[in-house]
């Protein structure tokens, strides 16, 4: 390197760390109310992140508990405490354990947490959603340590599995804003609805041949309805009753939603019931363009 | 004299007769100790009906109509916990063994929704449309779901709608 080379990084780190660049970069990342605001909304039409909050408690602050056929897990707390939350992570950190599964120190996520559809969530819908999650009240709660039965299950079966079976999402370069486009944006990516209306094969990953045509044995145990437009097993509501669903619980026979179901409406700070009629309106669209699948569930 | 007596104590015995029998029937039915799985079942299924046409009405612009399906919706919520005895859980049941577990959680629930049912009752009858409107735009999640999320196993099959009047 010359002289000549090595006075010109002199300069340019000196104009780096003077403090007005310094003060403009920090004010440059200080995100806007209108984009906490956006992260907010993104946060109730994931159903309010509602698996990292035992509900009653403190919101965001995991050790919600999760059985799978590899073990137990704990959700994480994903308030900004420093010690135990992700208060010490970076933005980028936290984006890539939501999309990519991976933990600040490159340990993988079991992915009970849904970054295999996560990963189709948009940039700037990720960055609104870490400026929000750094918004809720910190709490000290330590995570606790998962139980994985199955032998080597984190060294060979998690990632051959997540390169041979698990699904992949495409984030769009632009979030769609309205119609179908804007539905599946948000059934498919940030409300993950096949985590739970879709059947899974034998190798646990979801069956996307048979999207949305519910799962006897979903979470929790529970019988997970088909959404897909079969008229005879499917969900024949109207798209008005769909949208009017999503807002209010309230199914066209007079019944409520409950469960799990009723969990994501509710969400937490937020819940699929924030989202505008326009977008209940367009995953009520979306439900009606996907194929119709015969697959009765329960008795 | 003494006929009108003996025809006096007659009909006031067959009435107080009646009035037991009455009681008696009646007493079965509510407390659902036959078949208090069948019975509760029957139960919610009018709260939904009553339910569906409150908020039609609503929709039809005719909030002050509800105010006799609100009525309903806050007796049958005196009601439920009865329909609820320990034990009264099989596989035709979609109740949790929660309900059992944290039976004042689940008594509250139920007063919850009386209460905000003689709210809907009091804001109809007072011909407050505004209120109603309002009131039965959260009420299914505040008042059924916030007992339906905790305490019922979720139907798996969505229900065809019932038809509309």
């Amino acid at each position: 390197m010359g002289l000549g080379s090595q006075a010109g990084c002199l300069v340019l780190a000196l104009v780096l760390l003077s403090p007005a660049v310094l003060s403009e970069s920090a004010v440059a990342q200080a995100p806007s109310a209108a984009e906490i605001a956006r992260g907010k909304y993104i946060f109730g039409a994931t159903g309010g992140c509602g698996c990292h909050t035992i509900p009653k408690q403190p919101v965001n602050a995991g050790g919600r508990k999760y059985d799978g056929p590899f073990g137990t897990v704990y959700a994480s707390n994903i308030t900004p405490d420093r010690e135990t939350g992700i208060g010490g992570w970076t933005d980028e950190q936290i984006i890539a354990a939501i999309r990519l599964g991976r933990r600040s120190n490159g340990e993988r996520l079991v992915p009970v947490h849904p970054y295999t559809v996560f990963n189709g969530m948009a940039a700037d819908d990720l960055k609104a959603l870490v400026a929000f999650l750094r918004t809720v009240p910190a709490v000290k709660r330590a995570n606790q340590p998962k139980k994985i039965t199955v032998p080597m299950f984190e060294s060979v079966f998690l990632p051959a599995w997540l390169s041979a079976f698990a699904p992949r999402e495409t984030p769009p370069a632009t979030v769609p804003t309205s119609g179908v486009a804007r539905g599946e944006y948000l059934v498919r990516a940030v409300g993950h609805c096949g985590e739970c209306h879709t059947p899974r094969t034998m190798t646990m990953a979801t069956d996307n041949s048979r999207f949305l045509a519910g799962n006897p044995k979903g979470p929790e145990d529970s019988e997970v309805p088909n959404i897909t437009p079969d008229k005879a097993t499917g969900l024949a509501w109207s798209e008005e009753e769909i949208a009017d669903y999503l807002g209010t619980g309230n199914k066209p026979d007079g019944d409520v939603v409950g469960g799990l179901m009723g969990e994501v409406i509710e969400g937490t700070l937020a819940g699929y019931k924030d989202l505008t009629k326009a977008d209940r309106l367009a995953i009520a669209q979306y439900l009606k363009t996907i194929p119709a699948v015969k697959n009765k569930i329960g008795k | 004299m003494e006929l009108r007596h003996v025809r006096t104590g007659v009909i006031l015995g067959s009435l107080v007769a009646l009035a037991v029998v009455g009681c008696a029937t009646g007493t079965t039915t509510t407390t659902g100790a036959s078949d208090p799985i069948a019975n509760r079942q029957r139960l919610m299924k009018n709260v939904g009906a009553n339910w569906a046409e409150i908020q039609n009405k609503v929709k039809a612009g005719n909030a002050e109509a509800v105010a006799v399906n609100a009525e309903v919706l806050s007796l049958h919520a005196q009601r439920i916990t009865s329909y609820f005895p320990e034990g009264s859980l099989t596989d035709k049941s979609k109740a949790k063994p929660e309900i059992w577990q944290k039976w004042p959680e689940f008594q509250a629930a139920a007063k919850n929704l009386e209460n905000r049912a003689g709210t809907l009752r009091d804001q109809a009858v007072a011909k407050d449309a505004a209120a109603v409107t309002t009131t039965v735009g959260t009420f299914g999640r505040d008042a059924c779901g916030a007992c339906h999320t905790p305490f019922r196993v979720p139907p798996p099959q969505q229900q065809p709608a019932a038809p509309r009047s």
